[in-house]
Protein backbone atom coordinates (compact mmCIF):
# COMPACT_ATOMS: atom_id res chain seq x y z
CA UNK A 1 0.00 0.00 0.00
CA UNK A 2 2.71 2.40 1.00
CA UNK A 3 4.79 1.32 -1.93
CA UNK A 4 1.94 2.05 -4.28
CA UNK A 5 1.50 5.47 -2.75
CA UNK A 6 5.17 6.15 -3.12
CA UNK A 7 5.07 5.15 -6.76
CA UNK A 8 2.11 7.38 -7.27
CA UNK A 9 3.91 10.26 -5.67
CA UNK A 10 6.82 9.72 -8.01
CA UNK A 11 4.38 9.87 -10.89
CA UNK A 12 3.02 13.13 -9.59
CA UNK A 13 6.55 14.36 -9.22
CA UNK A 14 7.29 13.33 -12.75
CA UNK A 15 4.22 15.11 -14.01
CA UNK A 16 5.19 18.34 -12.40
CA UNK A 17 8.83 18.37 -11.54
CA UNK A 18 10.29 19.84 -14.69
CA UNK A 19 11.12 23.22 -13.28
CA UNK A 20 7.59 23.83 -12.15
CA UNK A 21 7.10 25.73 -8.95
CA UNK A 22 3.46 25.41 -8.20
CA UNK A 23 0.78 27.76 -7.23
CA UNK A 24 2.51 30.70 -5.68
CA UNK A 25 -0.28 32.97 -6.79
CA UNK A 26 1.59 34.29 -9.75
CA UNK A 27 4.71 34.60 -7.63
CA UNK A 28 7.47 32.64 -9.27
CA UNK A 29 5.21 31.51 -12.06
CA UNK A 30 7.05 31.03 -15.32
CA UNK A 31 10.74 30.83 -16.18
CA UNK A 32 10.63 33.64 -18.73
CA UNK A 33 9.46 36.24 -16.20
CA UNK A 34 10.57 34.90 -12.80
CA UNK A 35 12.81 37.36 -11.06
CA UNK A 36 12.39 39.96 -13.78
CA UNK A 37 10.94 43.44 -13.40
CA UNK A 38 7.92 42.31 -15.44
CA UNK A 39 6.89 39.54 -13.02
CA UNK A 40 3.36 40.16 -11.78
CA UNK A 41 2.98 38.47 -8.40
CA UNK A 42 -0.65 39.22 -7.60
CA UNK A 43 -3.78 41.02 -8.66
CA UNK A 44 -6.47 42.09 -6.20
CA UNK A 45 -9.75 43.86 -6.99
CA UNK A 46 -12.18 44.76 -4.22
CA UNK A 47 -14.81 47.18 -3.03
CA UNK A 48 -13.26 50.34 -1.64
CA UNK A 49 -13.85 52.00 1.71
CA UNK A 50 -16.30 54.05 -0.36
CA UNK A 51 -18.57 51.30 -1.74
CA UNK A 52 -19.05 53.31 -4.93
CA UNK A 53 -15.38 52.66 -5.76
CA UNK A 54 -13.39 49.62 -6.82
CA UNK A 55 -9.75 49.18 -5.74
CA UNK A 56 -7.22 47.51 -8.04
CA UNK A 57 -3.90 46.28 -6.65
CA UNK A 58 -1.21 44.99 -9.01
CA UNK A 59 1.96 43.72 -7.37
CA UNK A 60 5.27 43.04 -9.13
CA UNK A 61 8.69 41.71 -8.15
CA UNK A 62 7.78 39.59 -5.13
CA UNK A 63 9.77 38.00 -2.30
CA UNK A 64 11.77 41.18 -1.67
CA UNK A 65 13.80 41.04 1.51
CA UNK A 66 13.47 44.00 3.89
CA UNK A 67 15.93 46.66 2.80
CA UNK A 68 15.81 45.57 -0.83
CA UNK A 69 16.52 48.42 -3.23
CA UNK A 70 14.23 47.01 -5.93
CA UNK A 71 12.51 49.65 -8.04
CA UNK A 72 9.87 49.77 -10.73
CA UNK A 73 11.31 49.42 -14.26
CA UNK A 74 10.78 52.43 -16.56
CA UNK A 75 10.55 50.02 -19.49
CA UNK A 76 7.69 48.02 -18.00
CA UNK A 77 4.09 49.15 -18.41
CA UNK A 78 1.64 47.65 -15.92
CA UNK A 79 -1.82 47.51 -17.42
CA UNK A 80 -5.12 46.74 -15.71
CA UNK A 81 -7.54 45.39 -18.31
CA UNK A 82 -11.32 45.57 -17.94
CA UNK A 83 -13.80 43.57 -20.03
CA UNK A 84 -17.33 44.98 -19.79
CA UNK A 85 -19.20 42.47 -22.00
CA UNK A 86 -17.69 39.09 -21.14
CA UNK A 87 -15.90 38.45 -24.44
CA UNK A 88 -12.54 38.35 -22.65
CA UNK A 89 -11.26 41.30 -24.71
CA UNK A 90 -10.39 44.51 -22.88
CA UNK A 91 -12.83 47.39 -23.32
CA UNK A 92 -10.99 49.69 -20.93
CA UNK A 93 -7.41 49.88 -19.68
CA UNK A 94 -5.70 51.62 -16.78
CA UNK A 95 -1.97 52.00 -17.42
CA UNK A 96 0.85 52.76 -14.99
CA UNK A 97 4.48 53.44 -15.82
CA UNK A 98 7.28 55.08 -13.79
CA UNK A 99 9.42 58.03 -14.87
CA UNK A 100 11.99 59.65 -12.60
CA UNK A 101 10.57 58.47 -9.30
CA UNK A 102 6.98 59.27 -10.25
CA UNK A 103 4.34 56.73 -11.30
CA UNK A 104 2.16 58.08 -14.13
CA UNK A 105 -1.36 56.78 -14.67
CA UNK A 106 -3.57 56.83 -17.77
CA UNK A 107 -7.23 55.85 -17.80
CA UNK A 108 -9.55 54.15 -17.50
CA UNK A 109 -9.91 54.63 -21.24
CA UNK A 110 -10.78 52.68 -24.36
CA UNK A 111 -7.48 51.59 -25.95
CA UNK A 112 -6.85 52.11 -29.64
CA UNK A 113 -5.72 48.50 -29.90
CA UNK A 114 -6.27 45.36 -27.82
CA UNK A 115 -4.13 42.32 -27.24
CA UNK A 116 -0.44 41.66 -26.73
CA UNK A 117 0.82 45.11 -27.71
CA UNK A 118 -0.12 48.43 -26.15
CA UNK A 119 0.60 52.09 -26.65
CA UNK A 120 -0.04 54.92 -24.18
CA UNK A 121 -2.55 57.64 -25.03
CA UNK A 122 -1.09 60.68 -23.27
CA UNK A 123 -4.12 62.78 -24.17
CA UNK A 124 -6.72 60.58 -22.58
CA UNK A 125 -9.21 62.17 -20.16
CA UNK A 126 -8.14 60.68 -16.85
CA UNK A 127 -4.50 61.33 -15.97
CA UNK A 128 -2.79 60.98 -12.63
CA UNK A 129 0.61 60.77 -11.03
CA UNK A 130 2.08 60.06 -7.63
CA UNK A 131 5.57 60.09 -6.14
CA UNK A 132 6.74 56.50 -5.62
CA UNK A 133 6.93 55.59 -1.92
CA UNK A 134 9.90 53.67 -0.62
CA UNK A 135 9.45 53.88 3.14
CA UNK A 136 6.76 53.18 5.68
CA UNK A 137 4.72 56.29 4.93
CA UNK A 138 2.52 56.08 1.85
CA UNK A 139 2.45 59.06 -0.51
CA UNK A 140 -0.89 59.17 -2.29
CA UNK A 141 -2.60 61.52 -4.72
CA UNK A 142 -6.05 62.01 -6.16
CA UNK A 143 -7.49 63.37 -9.41
CA UNK A 144 -10.99 63.12 -10.86
CA UNK A 145 -12.05 61.04 -7.85
CA UNK A 146 -9.34 58.45 -8.61
CA UNK A 147 -6.76 57.70 -5.89
CA UNK A 148 -3.20 56.67 -6.70
CA UNK A 149 -0.37 54.90 -4.88
CA UNK A 150 2.84 53.23 -6.02
CA UNK A 151 5.68 51.88 -3.92
CA UNK A 152 7.10 49.31 -1.59
CA UNK A 153 4.58 47.50 0.66
CA UNK A 154 4.34 44.40 2.78
CA UNK A 155 3.31 41.48 0.56
CA UNK A 156 -0.20 40.47 1.69
CA UNK A 157 0.05 37.07 0.01
CA UNK A 158 0.28 34.01 2.29
CA UNK A 159 1.04 30.43 1.30
CA UNK A 160 3.12 27.43 2.32
CA UNK A 161 4.64 27.17 -1.13
CA UNK A 162 7.66 25.11 -0.07
CA UNK A 163 5.39 22.38 1.34
CA UNK A 164 3.39 22.42 -1.87
CA UNK A 165 6.60 21.93 -3.81
CA UNK A 166 7.51 19.06 -1.48
CA UNK A 167 4.13 17.45 -2.14
CA UNK A 168 4.37 17.58 -5.90
CA UNK A 169 8.00 16.52 -5.69
CA UNK A 170 6.95 13.31 -3.96
CA UNK A 171 8.60 14.33 -0.70
CA UNK A 172 5.50 14.86 1.46
CA UNK A 173 3.10 11.91 1.26
CA UNK A 174 0.91 13.39 4.00
CA UNK A 175 0.29 16.57 2.10
CA UNK A 176 0.24 19.92 3.87
CA UNK A 177 1.06 20.49 7.53
CA UNK A 178 -1.21 21.92 10.20
CA UNK A 179 -0.18 24.58 10.83
CA UNK A 180 1.76 25.32 7.69
CA UNK A 181 4.48 27.89 7.22
CA UNK A 182 3.85 31.17 5.40
CA UNK A 183 6.79 31.49 3.03
CA UNK A 184 5.82 35.08 2.25
CA UNK A 185 5.92 36.21 5.86
CA UNK A 186 8.40 39.05 6.27
CA UNK A 187 8.69 39.84 2.55
CA UNK A 188 7.87 42.97 0.59
CA UNK A 189 6.58 43.67 -2.89
CA UNK A 190 6.29 46.61 -5.27
CA UNK A 191 2.67 47.63 -5.32
CA UNK A 192 0.46 49.78 -7.54
CA UNK A 193 -2.91 50.71 -6.02
CA UNK A 194 -5.67 52.57 -7.86
CA UNK A 195 -9.12 53.29 -6.44
CA UNK A 196 -11.61 54.19 -9.17
CA UNK A 197 -15.26 55.31 -9.03
CA UNK A 198 -17.42 52.51 -10.44
CA UNK A 199 -19.03 55.10 -12.71
CA UNK A 200 -15.77 55.22 -14.69
CA UNK A 201 -15.44 51.44 -15.08
CA UNK A 202 -18.04 50.75 -17.76
CA UNK A 203 -20.78 48.14 -17.94
CA UNK A 204 -21.32 44.71 -16.43
CA UNK A 205 -22.67 41.32 -17.49
CA UNK A 206 -24.09 38.31 -15.69
CA UNK A 207 -21.47 36.25 -13.81
CA UNK A 208 -20.23 33.34 -15.98
CA UNK A 209 -20.56 30.98 -12.99
CA UNK A 210 -24.31 31.55 -13.14
CA UNK A 211 -24.65 33.27 -9.78
CA UNK A 212 -26.76 36.06 -11.25
CA UNK A 213 -24.41 38.74 -9.94
CA UNK A 214 -23.40 41.50 -12.37
CA UNK A 215 -19.66 41.60 -12.97
CA UNK A 216 -16.87 42.80 -15.21
CA UNK A 217 -13.70 40.82 -15.92
CA UNK A 218 -10.30 42.17 -15.02
CA UNK A 219 -6.70 41.03 -15.42
CA UNK A 220 -3.25 42.54 -15.18
CA UNK A 221 -0.51 42.55 -17.78
CA UNK A 222 3.14 43.55 -17.66
CA UNK A 223 4.36 44.84 -21.01
CA UNK A 224 7.93 45.76 -21.91
CA UNK A 225 8.89 48.60 -24.21
CA UNK A 226 10.15 47.32 -27.54
CA UNK B 1 5.50 124.33 -14.39
CA UNK B 2 2.06 124.78 -15.90
CA UNK B 3 -0.93 122.73 -15.09
CA UNK B 4 -0.80 121.20 -18.53
CA UNK B 5 2.83 120.25 -18.02
CA UNK B 6 1.90 118.56 -14.73
CA UNK B 7 -0.73 116.60 -16.56
CA UNK B 8 1.75 115.53 -19.21
CA UNK B 9 4.21 114.49 -16.52
CA UNK B 10 1.56 112.50 -14.73
CA UNK B 11 0.70 110.83 -18.01
CA UNK B 12 4.37 110.00 -18.49
CA UNK B 13 4.60 108.64 -15.00
CA UNK B 14 1.56 106.48 -15.64
CA UNK B 15 3.09 105.29 -18.88
CA UNK B 16 6.34 104.60 -17.11
CA UNK B 17 4.53 102.66 -14.38
CA UNK B 18 2.72 100.60 -16.97
CA UNK B 19 6.01 99.80 -18.64
CA UNK B 20 7.65 98.90 -15.33
CA UNK B 21 4.74 96.71 -14.29
CA UNK B 22 4.83 95.11 -17.68
CA UNK B 23 8.50 94.31 -17.31
CA UNK B 24 7.87 93.03 -13.84
CA UNK B 25 5.23 90.70 -15.19
CA UNK B 26 7.52 89.44 -17.91
CA UNK B 27 10.26 89.00 -15.38
CA UNK B 28 7.92 87.10 -13.13
CA UNK B 29 6.98 84.79 -15.99
CA UNK B 30 10.63 84.21 -16.75
CA UNK B 31 11.23 83.29 -13.14
CA UNK B 32 8.33 80.87 -13.17
CA UNK B 33 9.73 79.16 -16.24
CA UNK B 34 13.18 79.02 -14.74
CA UNK B 35 11.92 77.53 -11.47
CA UNK B 36 9.53 75.04 -13.00
CA UNK B 37 10.53 74.17 -16.55
CA UNK B 38 8.06 72.15 -18.59
CA UNK B 39 8.73 68.47 -17.89
CA UNK B 40 9.07 66.45 -21.06
CA UNK B 41 8.29 62.87 -20.19
CA UNK B 42 8.44 60.31 -22.95
CA UNK B 43 5.67 57.72 -23.03
CA UNK B 44 6.12 56.80 -26.69
CA UNK B 45 6.62 53.35 -28.11
CA UNK B 46 4.99 49.97 -28.21
CA UNK B 47 4.81 47.82 -25.09
CA UNK B 48 4.68 44.05 -25.59
CA UNK B 49 3.24 41.53 -23.14
CA UNK B 50 5.52 39.43 -20.93
CA UNK B 51 3.25 38.44 -18.05
CA UNK B 52 -0.48 38.14 -17.49
CA UNK B 53 -2.61 37.30 -14.47
CA UNK B 54 -6.25 37.22 -13.46
CA UNK B 55 -6.79 34.65 -10.73
CA UNK B 56 -4.03 33.53 -8.40
CA UNK B 57 -2.22 30.29 -9.12
CA UNK B 58 -3.82 29.30 -12.39
CA UNK B 59 -0.74 29.22 -14.55
CA UNK B 60 1.49 27.73 -11.92
CA UNK B 61 -0.83 24.92 -10.88
CA UNK B 62 -2.03 23.88 -14.31
CA UNK B 63 0.87 24.39 -16.66
CA UNK B 64 2.83 21.15 -16.67
CA UNK B 65 6.00 22.44 -18.28
CA UNK B 66 7.97 25.69 -18.38
CA UNK B 67 7.12 26.05 -22.06
CA UNK B 68 3.40 25.92 -21.30
CA UNK B 69 3.82 28.44 -18.49
CA UNK B 70 5.68 30.86 -20.71
CA UNK B 71 3.19 30.42 -23.51
CA UNK B 72 0.23 30.99 -21.15
CA UNK B 73 1.62 34.34 -20.06
CA UNK B 74 1.73 35.65 -23.61
CA UNK B 75 -1.66 34.35 -24.67
CA UNK B 76 -4.55 36.80 -24.47
CA UNK B 77 -7.51 35.67 -22.32
CA UNK B 78 -9.88 35.28 -25.27
CA UNK B 79 -7.55 32.63 -26.72
CA UNK B 80 -6.54 30.88 -23.50
CA UNK B 81 -9.54 28.54 -23.33
CA UNK B 82 -8.97 27.01 -26.75
CA UNK B 83 -5.23 26.77 -26.21
CA UNK B 84 -5.06 25.46 -22.65
CA UNK B 85 -8.33 23.88 -21.42
CA UNK B 86 -7.52 20.35 -22.55
CA UNK B 87 -3.97 20.59 -21.19
CA UNK B 88 -5.33 21.79 -17.85
CA UNK B 89 -7.89 18.96 -17.73
CA UNK B 90 -5.15 16.41 -18.40
CA UNK B 91 -3.06 17.94 -15.65
CA UNK B 92 -5.86 17.92 -13.07
CA UNK B 93 -6.80 14.34 -13.95
CA UNK B 94 -3.15 13.37 -13.62
CA UNK B 95 -2.90 14.94 -10.18
CA UNK B 96 -5.78 12.76 -9.03
CA UNK B 97 -4.59 9.66 -10.87
CA UNK B 98 -1.28 9.88 -9.06
CA UNK B 99 -3.19 9.14 -5.86
CA UNK B 100 -5.21 6.36 -7.44
CA UNK B 101 -8.47 8.29 -7.64
CA UNK B 102 -10.42 10.26 -10.22
CA UNK B 103 -11.57 13.86 -10.01
CA UNK B 104 -14.91 14.23 -8.20
CA UNK B 105 -17.32 17.05 -9.05
CA UNK B 106 -16.56 19.91 -6.67
CA UNK B 107 -18.63 21.91 -4.19
CA UNK B 108 -19.90 24.07 -7.04
CA UNK B 109 -21.03 20.93 -8.87
CA UNK B 110 -18.52 21.54 -11.65
CA UNK B 111 -17.20 18.54 -13.55
CA UNK B 112 -13.57 18.47 -14.57
CA UNK B 113 -14.15 19.84 -18.06
CA UNK B 114 -16.34 22.69 -16.86
CA UNK B 115 -13.96 23.59 -14.04
CA UNK B 116 -10.90 23.66 -16.26
CA UNK B 117 -12.85 25.60 -18.89
CA UNK B 118 -13.71 28.25 -16.32
CA UNK B 119 -10.16 28.40 -14.97
CA UNK B 120 -8.35 28.35 -18.32
CA UNK B 121 -9.56 31.88 -19.08
CA UNK B 122 -7.40 33.63 -16.53
CA UNK B 123 -9.48 36.64 -15.60
CA UNK B 124 -10.94 37.78 -12.28
CA UNK B 125 -14.63 38.58 -12.05
CA UNK B 126 -15.43 41.72 -10.06
CA UNK B 127 -18.92 42.71 -8.91
CA UNK B 128 -19.02 46.48 -8.41
CA UNK B 129 -21.22 47.58 -5.54
CA UNK B 130 -21.26 44.09 -4.01
CA UNK B 131 -19.16 42.96 -1.02
CA UNK B 132 -15.98 41.35 -2.28
CA UNK B 133 -14.99 37.75 -1.68
CA UNK B 134 -13.06 35.13 -3.61
CA UNK B 135 -15.37 32.56 -2.03
CA UNK B 136 -16.98 32.71 1.39
CA UNK B 137 -19.16 29.62 1.23
CA UNK B 138 -22.07 31.52 -0.27
CA UNK B 139 -20.79 34.22 -2.56
CA UNK B 140 -18.53 33.15 -5.39
CA UNK B 141 -15.85 35.21 -7.10
CA UNK B 142 -17.00 38.78 -6.70
CA UNK B 143 -13.37 39.88 -6.66
CA UNK B 144 -10.39 39.29 -4.41
CA UNK B 145 -9.65 41.05 -1.14
CA UNK B 146 -6.21 41.38 0.45
CA UNK B 147 -7.09 38.72 3.04
CA UNK B 148 -9.05 36.17 1.00
CA UNK B 149 -7.51 32.72 1.42
CA UNK B 150 -7.29 32.13 -2.31
CA UNK B 151 -4.97 29.15 -1.93
CA UNK B 152 -7.39 27.18 0.26
CA UNK B 153 -10.31 28.12 -1.99
CA UNK B 154 -8.39 26.95 -5.05
CA UNK B 155 -7.34 23.71 -3.35
CA UNK B 156 -10.92 22.99 -2.26
CA UNK B 157 -12.26 23.60 -5.76
CA UNK B 158 -9.58 21.38 -7.31
CA UNK B 159 -9.34 18.53 -4.80
CA UNK B 160 -12.20 18.89 -2.30
CA UNK B 161 -14.84 16.95 -4.22
CA UNK B 162 -18.52 17.52 -3.63
CA UNK B 163 -18.13 18.17 0.11
CA UNK B 164 -14.93 20.18 -0.10
CA UNK B 165 -13.00 17.91 2.27
CA UNK B 166 -12.06 14.98 0.10
CA UNK B 167 -8.26 15.23 0.36
CA UNK B 168 -8.13 15.99 4.06
CA UNK B 169 -5.98 13.23 5.45
CA UNK B 170 -8.89 10.89 6.27
CA UNK B 171 -8.24 7.30 7.31
CA UNK B 172 -11.44 5.68 6.07
CA UNK B 173 -10.15 2.10 6.09
CA UNK B 174 -8.83 2.41 9.63
CA UNK B 175 -5.33 1.14 8.85
CA UNK B 176 -3.70 3.99 10.72
CA UNK B 177 -2.53 5.64 7.53
CA UNK B 178 -4.38 8.48 5.82
CA UNK B 179 -6.06 7.32 2.66
CA UNK B 180 -5.36 10.56 0.92
CA UNK B 181 -2.97 13.40 1.78
CA UNK B 182 -4.07 16.82 3.01
CA UNK B 183 -4.53 18.87 -0.14
CA UNK B 184 -7.53 21.06 0.68
CA UNK B 185 -5.71 23.51 2.96
CA UNK B 186 -2.10 24.61 3.21
CA UNK B 187 -2.52 25.28 6.93
CA UNK B 188 -1.74 28.98 6.53
CA UNK B 189 -4.41 31.57 7.21
CA UNK B 190 -4.46 35.29 6.59
CA UNK B 191 -4.56 36.03 10.32
CA UNK B 192 -1.15 37.67 10.15
CA UNK B 193 -2.26 40.11 7.48
CA UNK B 194 -3.69 43.34 8.81
CA UNK B 195 -4.36 45.67 5.90
CA UNK B 196 -5.63 49.17 6.53
CA UNK B 197 -9.28 50.07 6.01
CA UNK B 198 -8.24 53.17 4.10
CA UNK B 199 -6.30 53.87 0.91
CA UNK B 200 -3.80 52.50 -0.07
CA UNK B 201 -4.87 49.58 2.15
CA UNK B 202 -1.62 47.58 1.99
CA UNK B 203 0.61 47.52 5.06
CA UNK B 204 3.87 49.42 5.32
CA UNK B 205 6.86 47.41 4.15
CA UNK B 206 8.97 45.38 6.54
CA UNK B 207 12.05 47.38 7.41
CA UNK B 208 15.51 45.94 7.59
Amino acid sequence: MNKIRKTNLFIIGGLLSIGVVLMAADHIDAPAVVGTTADITDLYAFEGADPDNTVFVANVQGLLAPGSSATFDENVLVEINIDNDGDLVEDLVIQAIPRGGIMYFFGPYEPSQTGLNSVIDEDTQYLGQVAISSGSSATTSEANGISYFAGLREDPFFFDSSQFNAIVGGMAPGGFNNPGNDDFDGTNVLSIVIEVPNSLLGGTFSHPAGTGVEVFNTWAEAKRKQ
Amino acid sequence: MTDSMKLINLKNISAALVIVIGFASCSSDDDAIAIDPPVVVDFSGTFSQEDQMGRPGINTVFSATPDIENSFNVTIPSEQGAAFQSLFETQLAGLHGAFGVSYENNILGLDITTLTTVLASDVLQVAPGVPTTYFDGTNVLTGRTLTDDVIDVSLILLFGGQNGDRFNGQDLDGDGTPDLPILVTDGVSGAGETPSSTFPYLEAPHSS
